[in-house]
């Protein structure tokens, strides 16, 4: 399967990724190698099967709606970040 | 607005569930008035290796809301994420419900009976909060994980003002469903209005623009209206409509394109791997179901013909006030309109007077004690004026726990219906020399002195006569 140029770039547009001209080839061939590979799954015919959703086969996994205290605080949490400014996280001006 | 276009509108909605945890982590989902990003979790920051820990309450409430807004309940439904690239969202993805939500059909009804169908119904997660300075923005993540249910309306509306209507209903319906603060200045509920016009005889629809996060029904009806004006304009002069997304400045009462987001249009949904799906069987569903108290639209069925439609939508806005009204009404029995009107009046005359609309805050009469002093009121012992006084003291901490009667008493307005005490009174004003010259005048035709006399009769009781009777006795006496 041919990944096209502008495909790539509109993947890596929508992670937020830069990518070098370099990285646009190696990528583009590395993706359409995994594509082509895993493709091989078409061959299959799956009428009739339903979707694999998930591989244990729980339901209703859920907990009570109450507050526990967290080990992480405020300080530890914002410690992460690039950059934090009055107890939030300072992130380059988005709109 | 003319009406050379057809206007077609769809909503969605946005609910912040009130459930004292997040959606998927176990942190205090309540941040009003809390320090930014206090209640957070290292599930809501995204973390590596953190997983998705389900709320139960949540999905109570939406079974609830699936109720409230006349919606199937699928028995199986799924999270699916929503990948998009944020700095609101820090794990790259939003959990949602694309393929199998929670909440299916259903369908509402605004108060002038015109019916919206719900398209579906989902959960979701809430975003963090941006707030934007000159070349930076700062992230909060309290609100990053506050479940929210997003209910998608079929494109059932065609004018601002049932729009307008459609947001204001679906706000008394969480609010009296009990799942949601209803504070929409806090962004507790938010409306995105897609908008299309086509002439009337059109077979498919006109392109739509969506108007985005509309935190009041008065903003999305100007919005409606602003838009009408701005889609003919276009449309009249040969152009096109572009289907885009569109903010909404209540400063400046317009709406203008947002910087267009194509690109993130592909949202790559996925299954959930992470939540197992939910299962709910027809016993659950009824049993959850069955705790959801009277809606706004049961109200009204009740009090049709016994309240006036604008007093009863007034009312409806003050889900406590109803819930007495009906409280009273179950006291009474539904064969007395009359006090049902009486207290109704009370409550919008009194009551939401903008002098005291500070006691709304706090508890209200019990219906037993309405039940007196509509009773009292109906037999003459309290005038009007009696009844709004008497009715004020149920808010006086001194005097809220006692009963109607012994209010009125320490008041001393009760009106004084004893006959025979009544024509004692009336005698002694007929004495009294001062009373002598208004006495004659009136046997001489001049009617309006009898007011004199009545008045007379009032002092002397000190208020409590009833005048009506006062007066039949004094004509009476005087005509013998």
């Amino acid at each position: 399967m041919k990944i096209s140029r502008e495909e790539i770039l509109h993947l890596s547009n929508l992670s937020n990724f830069s990518l070098s001209e370099e990285e646009i080839t190696s990528l583009g061939a590395d993706l359409e190698n995994i594509i082509t590979y895993i493709s091989q799954l078409d061959e299959l015919d799956t009428t009739g099967v339903e979707p694999t959703y998930q591989v244990f086969e729980m339901e209703n996994v859920w907990r009570e709606d109450e507050i526990l205290p967290q080990e992480a605080d405020r300080e530890a949490l914002l410690a992460l970040a690039p950059e934090a400014l009055d107890y939030q996280i300072k992130v380059p001006k988005v709109l | 607005m003319s009406n050379k276009y057809q206007i077609t509108i769809g909503i969605e909605c946005h609910v912040q569930l009130a459930t004292k945890t997040k959606l998927f982590s176990e942190v205090d989902n309540d941040a009003r008035g809390k320090a930014p990003n206090t209640c957070v979790s290292p599930v809501d920051y995204a973390l590596p290796g953190m997983l998705p820990r389900l709320n139960r309450t949540a999905i109570e409430m939406a079974i609830k809301v699936g109720h409230a807004l006349n919606a199937t309940i699928n028995p199986l439904s799924r999270f699916d994420r929503k990948h998009y690239y944020y700095p609101d969202l820090p794990k790259g993805y939003q959990i949602s419900q694309l393929y199998q939500p929670i909440i299916g059909a259903g369908q509402i009804e605004l108060p002038d009976g015109t019916k919206v169908r719900i398209e579906h119904a989902h959960l979701e997660e809430d975003a963090g909060k941006l707030t934007h300075f000159g070349d930076y923005s700062l992230v909060d993540l309290n609100r990053a994980g506050t479940p929210l249910i997003e209910i998608v309306s079929m494109p059932d509306i065609h004018s601002a003002k049932h729009a307008h209507d459609y947001c204001k209903e679906l706000w008394r319906i969480m609010t009296y469903a009990g799942v949601c603060h209803g504070d929409l200045y806090h962004g507790n509920m938010r409306f995105d209005v897609n908008i299309s016009l086509a002439l009337p005889d059109a077979e498919k629809l006109g392109t739509r623009a969506e108007i985005k996060n509309l935190n009041s029904f008065r903003s999305v009806e100007r919005a409606v209206e602003y838009e009408y004006q701005r889609q003919s304009a276009l449309l009249d002069r040969g152009e096109r409509v572009v289907q885009e997304t569109r903010g909404w400045s209540d400063d400046t009462g317009k709406t203008t394109s947002q910087r267009s987001k194509e690109e993130a249009q592909d949202y790559r949904y996925m299954p959930e791997p992470d939540i197992p799906p939910i299962r709910l069987s027809n016993e659950t569903i009824a049993k959850i179901q069955a705790t959801l108290p009277l809606m706004p639209a049961d109200y009204r069925a009740r009090f049709a013909g016994v309240i006036p439609a604008d007093t009863l939508e007034i009312l409806l806005d003050y889900p406590q006030l109803i819930r007495k009204l009906g409280e009273f009404a179950d006291l009474l029995g539904e064969n007395s309109p009359k006090s049902i009107q009486k207290i109704a009046n009370i409550f919008t005359s009194v009551l939401l007077a903008e002098e005291n609309t500070s006691l709304l805050n706090d508890p209200l009469p019990s219906a037993e004690q309405l039940r007196d002093l509509a009773l009292m009121n109906d037999n003459q012992e309290l005038s009007s004026t009696a009844t709004k006084e008497v009715f004020l003291k149920f808010f006086d901490p001194e005097m809220h726990f006692k009963d109607t009667k012994t209010i009125a008493k320490e008041l001393g307005v009760i009106q004084e219906n004893d006959l025979d005490a009544l024509g004692q009174i009336v005698d002694q004003v007929l004495q009294d020399p001062t009373t002598q010259q208004a006495q004659a005048d009136f046997r001489a035709g001049q009617e309006k002195v009898l007011g004199f006399l009545v008045g007379q009769v009032m002092k002397a009781s000190r208020g409590k006569a009833n005048p009506s009777s006062a007066q039949a006795l004094l004509r009476q006496k005087l005509q013998n």
